[in-house]
């Protein structure tokens, strides 16, 4: 028996014989007179609290009962066969895709579920843990052999919003396993999309998997451009369709809490369709997209972005002239864009520096200047060597590598249908990094800091490639200017992605910030999230944020002037594929985490097999049973008292 | 009767059948004053025997002037040879009587009244009594049918006895008991002091019979599984849990109980009557105690 302590309720048998030697507490009828009666009782019942105890059906029923539940409460038990380990770590999926929930099915359910299945074939004496996974793992509880806490922390468990991520949860495990060689792993996911660690454990794997539906459309970008003059904001929307069914959604463009646009999107199945909305007010503050109508995961339903500031700075591009740049450039609303070839460009500078406000970037196309500038600068197919590295002959039809996913220089760029015809072999710098290269490892696009001033790199011709005319060519140029001119009136970026952390520079006298995040309301774990940390140096690392919606940064400084005045608002999505594919994935890849041979294997171990239900079913039936008694009984009784003349003794005349 | 006011118990008619029978006296002997009562020894002669106070409905006639004129009190004189009986009827007014359906209290004022106007028709002299804590209370004794009135009033009165006192009851009436005559005990006997009380009453020289009133559900109850029965008269309460071992046990033990008091009573010469208080008082009169010679 689980609990034998339950035992102790067998005392309630006596206490029900007790009851029932007790004498009743009886109704009063009165007589004329006691006088025969008190000689006729005398002789069998002594006037004593107790009466004999006489066979009752409804006493044998409770007895029993009473026995039945006792028994079922001291949960007993019979050996059977597991095919765990004495020692399991179980990992519970609960990235955003495990909130997943249709008519038809409640992901983080049937986790749950399948979680507390695992709990009840623990081997006699297993030990288990278990983890709520993720962007990182979080032990609920730890190494017990107490299935009751085990459930119970399983039952609390709850999906979140984050993107998901398994390394944490399996450095967990692996640790665990390293400690006990009879050790199984168990994950319950949905499989879909979480990233997994490069090495496996020591330990076998068995993947529990939950999930079936994959009929969810999302957001995939939202970006906020302020188009020159500030009067209007350009909005760039993403909406992919990860389904294997075609879709239309209903997108919606809110600025301030407001209506602005609303349009039709259709998206064929696995595709992904892009909306560019030029009627968002330029005084709007907040802008928010949403697909209209419910699918499958409502977390990436909604997407945030903060308005772009409106600051300008004067940039020089420099080169033959190339229509496509030129036009990507005089977009940004950032930028005020003068361009003059190779050889004005020292008289530009000149000019610039004696009568009107200095550049702020210089863009070089296809060359490279002698001197290297003092500015930031951006340089796109460079003949000669410069600040960024050295250059040498060019790579023809180089093939791009994949790129990550996290890259903010590639934020909502999408490269993969991009081809390029020649790009040249660099060397690149010691504060340089590549952003994206061949499949070689050269690098193709890269940026960097030299002499504290920051570079970009384009390493290939664009008129040799097809990126101009593709959507993700503006969007990469206002990304790298984004990179080059770090915005001077905030410290944050317009946009961050769930669980992003960034480090930002504030103002040495401030000594914490503040950070406050509002959920979004009807997403899953939405609220308010609220933390502080300290600047160091000038310097504040901003955790990523694990709630979908708005988060503002306040300063906290001991000098008056400075305290509680906000250092700039953001804008928290999911925007990732992966997670808003929620389509359950193949288990396997997680499968193959646990490198063991299958001789190494746990045996199979005994485990408990529970059966107080089938007693607790008894129980019921024995009390429905006992109840239609009682009932009859005491009916065959009220009949007996409610005869059809008043008797004093409340019988019926015979 | 001639009234202009109502009799509490009966109509004329039923008075007019009730003047049809008489109480019987098996135990007569010398009575005191003249009477219309049949004596079992017939004497020719009219020998003064003694003088008694006067009551109320004596026969002026009897009344001894010549004492009044030297005593200034009214005295009648007694013969030795001619029958004057007293009829005495007894009530038991405790609370047990005050119960049942029909309540046994009023069955037995009426069966009262029945016979004491039996005796007032009979020119008999009447002595009713209520017995309850210990005393009997009772009214001067009567005679003569426009006293009937009187009697049926007396025996309306609503009681206040609680307990009964039976052997202390009776044995005050029996003290004070003079005369002979029929003396009719109407009771459900429901009291520990049962028997001394027909022993006292029993040991006067009047013909005693017993009247024993029960309820019909004393006599034939039905109990409800665990219950508690309360005693109306004493409070006293007794738990039982009624089946049919219970109830066949009562009536045995009421059986036993009616047989020991009838043959008490037989002992001593007196008649004893089971009477349940459901029992028209006609048929009491005129079929039961009819049949067991209490009146004739």
């Amino acid at each position: 028996m689980i609990a034998p302590l339950a035992l102790i309720g067998l005392v309630s048998l006596p206490i029900i014989v007790a009851f029932y030697m007790l004498r009743l507490r009886r109704r009063d009828v009165p007589v004329g007179s006691t006088f025969l009666w008190q000689q006729l009782i005398r002789d069998v019942e002594a006037n004593a609290p107790w009466q004999r105890l006489r066979f009752s059906w409804l006493l044998l029923l409770q007895l029993l009962i009473a026995a039945i539940v006792v028994l079922a409460a001291a949960r007993p038990f019979n050996a059977v066969d597991s095919d765990l380990a004495a020692n399991v770590v179980l990992i519970v999926d609960t990235s955003a895709s495990m909130a997943t929930r249709t008519d038809d099915e409640d992901r983080m359910a049937l986790a749950r579920e399948r979680a507390r299945d695992v709990v009840e074939r623990l081997p006699v004496g297993g030990r288990v843990t278990v983890v709520a996974a993720a962007d990182s793992a979080e032990v609920v509880v730890s190494e017990t052999d107490d299935a009751d806490a085990a459930l119970e922390a399983i039952d609390g468990i709850e999906a979140t919003q984050l993107p998901g991520d398994l390394t944490d949860a399996f450095a967990l495990a692996s640790a665990l396993a390293r400690r006990d060689s009879d050790s199984t792993v168990v994950v319950v996911t949905d499989a879909a999309g979480d990233r997994l660690p490069d090495l496996g454990i020591g330990a076998p794997v068995l993947v529990e998997r939950v999930g079936a539906t994959d009929a969810n459309q999302a957001i995939a970008a939202l970006s906020a451009l302020r188009r020159a003059g500030g009067a209007q904001l350009d909005l760039f929307v993403a909406v992919v369709n990860p389904s294997a069914v075609d879709a239309t959604r209903r997108l919606e463009i809110y600025a301030d809490g407001s209506l602005v646009d609303a349009r039709d999107l259709a998206i064929p199945a696995g595709q992904r369709s892009e909306a560019l909305v030029s009627t968002v007010p330029g005084s709007a503050r907040v802008i928010e997209a949403r697909l209209a109508g419910a699918d499958a995961l409502v977390t990436d339903d909604r997407a945030f972005a903060i308005a772009p500031p409106e600051v300008t700075s004067r940039a020089l591009l420099v080169g033959s002239g190339s229509a496509y740049l030129e036009n990507a450039l005089a977009l940004l609303p950032r930028l005020e864009l003068y361009a003059v070839d190779e050889d004005g460009y020292v008289d530009a500078l000149a000019d610039a520096a004696e009568s009107g406000p200095p550049y702020g970037l210089l863009v070089f196309d296809g060359i490279v200047p002698d001197s290297a500038p003092t500015i930031p600068a951006l340089y796109i197919d460079p003949d000669a060597d410069g600040t960024f590295g050295a250059v040498a002959a060019r790579i023809t039809n180089p093939v791009i590598a994949r790129v990550d996913p996290e890259e903010p220089i590639l934020r909502f760029v999408d490269l993969s249908t991009v081809h390029v015809g020649r790009t040249r072999e660099v060397v690149l710098s010691d504060g340089m990094r590549e952003v994206v290269s061949t499949s070689g490892g050269n690098p193709m696009i890269a940026v960097g800091e030299e002499g504290g001033r920051r570079i970009g790199l384009i390493g290939f011709d664009l008129g040799e490639s097809d990126l101009p005319l593709q959507v993700a060519f503006p969007l990469l140029m206002s990304n790298l200017v984004d990179y080059l001119l770090p915005a001077t009136d905030g410290i944050l970026p317009s946009s961050l992605r769930l669980g992003e952390s960034i480090s930002v520079a504030v103002d040495p006298r401030i000594d914490r910030i503040a950070l406050e995040t509002i959920g979004t309301a009807g997403f899953p774990g939405a609220g308010t999230e609220a933390l502080e940390v300290p600047v160091v140096g000038g310097r504040a690392t901003i955790p990523g944020a694990e709630l979908v919606g708005l988060r503002e940064i306040r300063a906290r400084s001991e000098i008056a002037e400075l305290d509680d005045i906000s250092l700039g608002q953001t804008a928290v999505n999911l925007f990732s594929a992966d997670e808003s594919d929620v389509r359950p994935d193949d288990p396997q890849r997680i499968v193959e985490m646990g490198r063991v041979s299958q001789s190494e294997g746990p045996s199979t171990q005994p485990t408990r097999a529970e059966w107080w239900w089938p007693l607790a079913l008894v129980a019921l039936a024995l009390l429905l049973v006992e109840w239609m008694l009682f009932h009859r009984l005491t009916r065959r009784s009220i009949r007996r008292a409610m005869g059809p003349r008043p008797q004093p003794f409340g019988g019926r005349p015979r | 009767m001639s009234t202009t006011e109502r009799a509490p118990f009966f109509d004329e008619a039923f008075l007019r059948r009730l003047e049809q029978l008489e109480l019987a006296s098996r135990r007569m002997t010398a009575g005191r004053m003249k009477g219309e009562r049949r004596s079992v020894r017939r004497g020719q002669s009219v020998e003064f025997a003694d003088y008694r106070n006067y009551a109320a409905g004596d026969d002026l006639r009897q009344l001894d002037w010549n004492a009044y004129a030297r005593l200034e009190k009214l005295v009648v004189k007694l013969f030795v040879e001619e029958e004057d009986v007293t009829v005495h009827v007894l009530v038991d007014a405790s609370r047990s009587m005050d119960y049942g359906q029909p309540n046994k209290l009023d069955a037995a004022r009426r069966a009262a009244a029945a016979l004491g106007y039996l005796g007032l028709a009979s020119m008999d002299r009447v002595s009713v009594a209520f017995l309850g804590d210990g005393e009997a209370t009772g009214m001067r004794p009567m005679r003569g049918k426009r006293r009937a009135l009187e009697l049926f009033r007396f025996l309306a009165e609503p009681r206040s006895e609680r307990l009964t006192g039976l052997a202390a009851a009776a044995r005050s009436y029996a003290g004070r008991l003079r005369g002979t005559g029929p003396l009719i005990l109407i009771s459900d006997l429901m009291d520990p002091g049962y028997l001394d009380a027909l022993r006292d009453l029993a040991g006067t020289r009047c013909q005693l019979s017993v009247l024993h009133l029960l309820a019909p559900d004393e006599l034939e109850p039905e109990v409800a599984p665990d219950v508690r029965l309360v005693d109306n008269e004493t409070g006293h309460a007794v738990e039982v849990s009624g089946d049919d071992d219970l109830v066949d046990r009562y009536r045995t033990r009421l059986a036993e109980w009616q047989a020991e008091i009838a043959a008490f009573v037989s002992r001593r010469g007196g008649a004893y009557v089971a009477v349940p208080s459901d029992l028209e008082v006609a048929d009491l009169l005129f079929d039961v105690l009819r049949r067991r010679r209490v009146v004739e």
